[in-house]
């Protein structure tokens, strides 16, 4: 079966985007993925586009992808992911470390500051 | 991080790890999104960089044109968008070679390519085109000659196999760590083509003795053996790239009817010697630790390592 391209976009915060211009994390290893995230001013939404070869997991991805821009609050960002069979699991976390490599918003910053 | 190593490290960790820190700017990277046009049909996941990392940075005064293979994808195999960004850093390299030699040409600055091989050869689901790709990488090589020096480094996990492994022979100065291995055949493809009896490709410690380092050192297939952390390896390539450039064609192993002539007396020799394990030709060579080798750090076989001689044996 050939490649599948999935795409989805989420509601986010405007101009809670990342740091750096864009950013690159990963290696699309068996069961990894490498993720691109690039500033994009899209009114706050978070643009999603992920190239998998399994199919049948549309869900999972919107649910995880979900949490991500959730838990985060970030906005105004493209995704950009190549996937070679990663677990949610491991998904979630290139995700987290994608974010932190490619500088974690300023106001979620300040809101991590007010927790503590 | 200074002493990172080469062997853990991914292909971009290493390309910025080989030039001086701060230098190295990657062209042709993810964001350009150049994936290959023949894997999604296939089903297979694609990269933004292909599998190979391609750029320039310093290392001392020298301007180093740099590919990467990361062997995680699709095993560092190489098709056609990979073998076209390899191309393109040759190409760009000769540039910079035009420019130093309108500019006084000096020595401490001439361009030079670096390639981390991690790689078993053509992917083969692009066959023709990463055949070709290997066919124009070795065309560059010898565009190169007498103008561009190009180090092979091997100290990664894949190692240097197939139809790169005849790209890394054709190369000036091959410098390796005990980890990497350097070969044409792949173990695996040995096992499976004439049997396990023939070569045992579960045989770690057999692989690492047959196509690792240090018997590639002693062998002269390699040049220069650095201990696995990328900072060896900058060291090395600088050097190396500190030498006048009559030395480094020296180090060459193929490219003039005396190199030839040398390979086939050591092929010769090797069929007289008939070893049964790559210690009986380290032996043979006047090795009496060759026992110990395997297991000795590299600084330690350095002092005992006595190599092949050149020219006649």
């Amino acid at each position: 079966m050939a490649l599948q391209t999935l795409t989805y976009t989420f509601p986010g915060k405007t101009g809670c985007t990342i740091k750096k211009e864009w950013s690159h994390t990963g290696v699309v290893g068996s069961g990894d993925l490498e993720i691109l995230l690039e500033q994009k001013a899209q009114a706050g939404a978070v643009s999603v586009q992920v190239v998998t070869p399994v199919h049948g997991f549309e869900y999972i991805w919107e649910a995880v992808l979900k949490d991500f821009v959730e838990e985060n609050q970030i906005g105004d960002l493209a995704v950009s992911i190549n996937d070679n069979n990663a677990t949610p699991f491991v998904v979630s976390l290139r995700l987290k470390q994608a974010l932190r490599e490619a500088g974690i918003p300023e106001i979620f910053l300040e809101r991590e500051g007010e927790k503590t | 991080m200074s002493r990172q190593s080469f062997l853990g490290a991914t292909a971009r960790e290493r390309a910025a790890g080989l030039t001086d820190a701060g230098t190295f700017q990657e062209l042709a990277g993810p964001r350009d999104r150049l994936t290959s046009p023949h894997l999604p049909v296939l089903g297979e996941a694609v990269s933004f960089d292909d599998g190979i990392v391609t750029g320039v940075g310093m290392v001392r005064q020298h301007p180093v044109f740099v590919i990467s293979q990361e062997g995680r994808f699709i095993g560092g195999a190489v098709g056609e968008v990979g073998g076209a960004k390899m191309v393109g850093i040759f190409q760009l390299a000769l540039a910079e070679y035009e420019e130093w030699k309108s500019h006084g040409a000096q020595e401490d600055c001439r361009p030079a390519v670096i390639i981390s091989f991690e790689t078993g050869g053509v992917r083969l689901h692009e066959a023709n085109a990463g055949l070709l790709a290997h066919a124009e990488v070795m065309d560059q090589i010898q565009c190169c000659r007498g103008k561009v020096p190009v180090l092979g480094l091997i100290g990664s996990k894949v190692g240097c196999f197939g139809g790169m492994g005849f790209v890394a022979a054709a190369v000036d100065v091959i410098v390796m760590s005990p980890e990497g291995r350097l070969g044409l055949t792949g173990p695996e493809v040995i096992e499976q083509e004439i049997g396990k009896e023939e070569f045992d490709s579960a045989d770690k410690s057999l692989i690492s003795r047959t196509t690792g380092g240090k018997h590639k050192y002693l062998m002269r297939d390699c040049n220069v053996l650095v201990p696995d952390s990328i900072e060896a390896f900058r060291q090395a390539i600088g050097d190396i790239l500190e030498k006048p450039y009559e030395e480094m064609e020296k180090c060459r192993r193929i490219g003039s009817p005396a190199l030839v002539k040398e390979q086939l007396d050591v092929a010769e020799w090797l069929a007289d010697l008939a070893p049964s394990d790559a210690r009986d030709v380290w032996k043979a060579m006047g090795n009496p630790m060759a026992e110990e080798y395997p297991d000795m750090d590299v600084e330690e076989f350095l002092t005992h390592a006595v190599r092949r001689r050149r020219g006649e044996q």
